[in-house]
């Protein structure tokens, strides 16, 4: 039972690893540019994609097609902030809201056509036979993911804490107007938020698309984990971020196998809903409105 | 009226057009007009600042709800519909009261996962739903007896026409009432809504009850004429259909998301010639919608048409009492008393056991350094703030203390914000109009209606504006949008607008900060007659002339506590005032 018990938890910890990657990415994005990213299951999607094509069809090595796809997610990102929200940073949140639809039509039916749209697996170099820890089995891939994730947490957290754009994020988070005036330039700061923003996505599909299956509209149900994931959280609160995204991992685990697997994706928001019954600015309680 | 001759010939030419048309267009004009009902909904929500991502949520239980009631009682679909909307309105109401007092972003992510956890419910529901196979079967619409079934596109169209005529009656006219005003208020500046006695989380919660009302009429509708009910209604691809409607057809007129219903109905179906690319270049179209015309296509067709503003109303005849509630302004009670009132931040002490009252008719000064917490007492006293302890009495000792700011302003307290003291985007007699919020009593339907009570107290709104206007010189000025005023104007305006609700108790927090001095004279000579009329002024200022020329008395706050209360000439001798303002001085001269 107990064996069970730490079974599930663990599996559920491999996933919310990739939830939290996720939701960062999210919550950083809301909070400094106020932009609620509809394309972000999509970047998500795309990092994943990428893996495929590079390591399944092209044969590049899996960690180095692996940093590439994240690294070109990013990328992406920053055009599609250069070419598209630049524009519309005047406008009222759900224009740019809007935008972040359209993105997501276009790039998942653009993968649709170029990409064969049928689930696939990525062949990870991998050993397919579990590892055994105790009571519990995990097979290599999964552990990968957990560590891969909890390094790509840690180096951006860093990357916040410590590099000068990381500093003029955080000044931008707190009073963009204020940050104008001492001097930050926020412009790239948007630039670069949104890239890394994207780029963590990108990586949550990396590892999630290896351990799980790749095909056009795998970002769907995870942008919807994400929203959950930041709503849980507080929005615009990285710590929230990561502790809602194991959590919710945790939890779907948990769910789907002692309660039932049809509604294992409702523990989400059936937890958002009992949050706000209870502790209506997020798991840690810090408001975002009313400076 | 100018708007009923466009009005009848768009209606003239929807109702020859199943004449001309083949029944697959009939067919697809039925559609747009179910997505017009929840599209509308929408954006009433959105002219209030509240984006909802839920809406199918509520089109689909609108659906199942009278589709299952037909389906297994015989229940007939027009009563039907009358539940559907019924339950759609309660859902939309209990949701409301757990997200719309943390409004904006909060409310459109809940409502994003409320549509998921009702999706999955209608999936996993099997014995009530039959999941993902769907209940096939659901009778055709009928007038109230299966003997009145509609039995032809034709008929459909008709029906689903008067729905939509209704429908964008209710919707117009409440967005040009007095509560579509209280939704622009909370939309453009949701603190001074509230500071002139706009209930944000009252107002927009009744538009969500409106909105989810005729979500759950369309969905009904949908059920009957497709005979089909499946967990795909909840598919989150509905809600973004009719938010590409309402956003990129145009908010705020209901014509946006009209136009919108038509267009990105068709759109979808005409590109089903570029077969795989169907999708790809729809995303595309709608991207570069966004992009260039982001206030959607009925804004931008409107900017082709030169506009010329309404003629202003005639200001009331024998001038305007500036208070309204006569009661307030007589007796010799104090109007408002701070009793030992104490704010912390953490460790940070804003406020420090602060008491001190104000006479009536008074014009009372609150002076100190900066960061002596003399805002923070506005923020305490018009329920912006809570205190940590001590007491607020306003008028015949009523306790203020718990009171949010909307509830203030019913007590006769107004404040004047310091920035952003105006809604931006309205021009200058709409900003005024929307203020007076207060002093109108007619309820929901006399407002959907507009009884000729409604229609007299609009007019009253009106004349008063323009009085207000007149009064404060802005009437030249009237038809300007608000951001486009000078800094002085805006000061001006921002005095009309506290103004506006007739208010016992005026706060002002820095009129005069920026303005030059012809512009502070203008401003201490209102301040003059506001107080003539039988209003009591608190005073925030840091030009001393100023705060000498026209207050009686003055309080003198320094850290956090009053260190000084009295007339001005007391106050300019006071040697522990010197200590506070000189101090400073000292240290910087040494520094």
């Amino acid at each position: 039972m107990i064996a069970e018990l730490v079974q599930h938890v663990v599996n559920g910890l491999v996933i919310g690893g990739g939830y939290a990657l996720m939701g960062i990415g999210l919550t950083l994005i809301f909070g400094i540019m106020r932009v609620v990213n509809f394309a972000h299951g999509e970047f998500y999607m795309l990092g994943a994609f990428l893996l495929f094509s590079l390591f399944g069809s092209l044969g590049i090595n899996f960690f180095l097609a692996s940093v590439v796809a994240i690294v070109a997610v990013g990328l992406s990102g920053a055009i599609v902030e250069r070419v598209v929200l630049k524009r519309l940073r005047e406008q009222p949140v759900e224009i740019p809201m809007l935008a972040m639809v359209a993105l997501s039509v276009i790039l998942q039916n653009a993968t649709i056509l170029v990409c064969d749209p049928s689930p696939k697996t990525i062949r990870h170099p991998f050993s397919p036979i579990p590892i055994v820890l105790g009571p519990i089995h995990v097979v290599a891939i999964r552990i990968f993911a957990g560590a891969a994730a909890v390094a790509l947490i840690i180096g951006s957290h860093l990357f916040i804490q410590k590099t000068r754009l990381g500093k003029a994020m955080r000044a931008t988070f707190q009073d963009g107007e204020m940050a104008r005036l001492v001097g930050v330039d926020v412009d790239r700061v948007y630039t670069g938020t949104f890239a890394l923003g994207a780029a963590l996505a990108g990586a949550a599909g990396v590892l999630l698309g290896s351990v799980f299956w790749v095909y056009p509209a795998m970002g769907d149900q995870a942008a919807m984990k994400s929203f959950a994931v930041v709503i849980m959280g507080g929005l615009g609160d990285f710590l929230g971020a990561i502790v809602g995204g194991l959590l919710l991992g945790v939890a779907e685990s948990l769910g789907a196998a002692y309660i039932s697997s049809g509604y294992k994706d409702a523990i989400g928001f059936v937890v958002i809903i009992l949050l706000l019954l209870f502790r209506p600015a997020g798991l840690f309680g810090r408001r975002e409105r009313l400076r | 009226m100018s708007r009923a001759v466009p009005a009848a010939a768009v209606l003239a030419v929807l109702a020859g057009a199943p004449f001309v048309l083949d029944d697959y267009y009939v067919h697809l004009l039925i559609m747009s007009g179910i997505f017009f009902l929840p599209a509308a909904g929408m954006n009433l929500l959105l002219a209030g600042g509240q984006l909802t991502l839920g809406h199918t949520a509520f089109f689909g239980i609108g659906a199942y709800t009278s589709g299952l009631l037909a389906l297994q009682w015989g229940l007939s679909p027009l009563f039907g519909m009358v539940a559907a909307a019924a339950l759609a309105a309660l859902v939309g109401y209990l949701l409301g009261t757990l997200t719309l007092r943390l409004r904006g972003s909060y409310f459109v992510l809940v409502t994003i996962g409320f549509a998921e956890v009702i999706r999955l419910i209608a999936t996993n529901w099997i014995e009530l739903t039959q999941g993902p196979l769907g209940l096939p079967g659901v009778p055709p619409f009928d007038l109230g007896r299966a003997a009145f079934a509609l039995t032809s596109k034709r008929q459909y169209y008709y029906v689903m026409l008067a729905f939509c005529a209704v429908t964008y009656g209710l919707c117009a006219r409440l967005l040009r009432s007095r509560f579509g005003r209280a939704l622009a208020a909370v939309r453009q500046n949701e603190s001074l809504a509230e500071s002139v006695g706009v209930s944000a989380y009252r107002t927009t919660l009744v538009a969500m009850v409106v909105a989810c009302a005729l979500a759950g009429v369309g969905g009904s509708f949908y059920g009957h004429y497709t005979q089909f009910l499946s967990p795909e209604l909840f598919a989150f691809y509905n809600t973004v259909t009719m938010v590409v409607m309402v956003v990129a057809g145009g908010q705020a007129s209901v014509a946006g998301p009209a136009v919108g219903a038509v267009v990105f109905t068709f759109l979808p179906e005409l590109l089903r010639m570029a077969a795989f690319y169907r999708m790809l270049i729809y995303g595309v179209i709608l991207l570069l919608a966004i992009m260039f015309m982001p206030r959607g296509i009925v804004d931008a067709l409107q900017r082709l048409r030169r506009h010329t503003p309404p003629p202003l109303p005639a200001p009331a005849a024998g001038g305007e009492a500036l208070v309204v509630d006569d009661r307030r302004a007589a007796g010799d009670a104090a109007p408002l008393a701070l009793e030992h009132v104490t704010v912390k931040f953490g460790g940070l002490t804003a406020l420090s056991d602060v008491t001190f009252s104000l006479a009536r008719r008074e014009i009372l000064a609150l002076i100190g350094p900066n960061g002596a917490g003399k805002t923070t007492a506005f923020h305490v006293i018009t329920g912006f703030l809570p205190q940590t302890a001590g007491r607020v009495l306003g008028d015949a000792g009523i306790d203020l203390t718990t009171l949010p700011p909307h509830e203030v302003c019913r007590h006769g307290l107004v404040r004047m914000f310091q920035k952003a003291s105006v809604f931006p985007q309205r021009s200058a007699i709409e900003n005024v109009t929307m203020a007076g919020h207060r002093l109108g009593r007619a309820g929901f339907w006399a407002l959907v209606f507009n009884t000729p009570a409604t229609q007299r107290e609009e007019a009253a709104l009106a004349a008063r504006a323009a009085w207000l206007l007149d009064f404060t010189g802005l009437a030249p000025r009237a038809h300007e949008i608000a951001s486009n005023l000078s800094l002085g104007e805006q000061r001006l305006l921002g005095l009309a607008i506290a103004l506006a609700p007739g208010p016992a108790v005026l706060l002002l927090d820095e009129p005069a900060a920026g303005l030059n001095p012809a512009e502070t004279q203008r401003v201490m000579t209102l301040i003059q007659q506001i107080r003539a009329q039988g209003v009591s002024v608190v005073l925030v200022e840091h030009d001393m002339k100023m705060v000498m020329g026209v207050s009686d008395r003055i309080v003198v706050l320094n850290h956090g506590q009053k260190i000084a209360e009295g007339r001005p000439a007391q106050i300019q001798r006071d040697p522990e005032v010197i200590r506070a303002y000189l101090g400073a001085g000292e240290a910087d001269a040494r520094a």
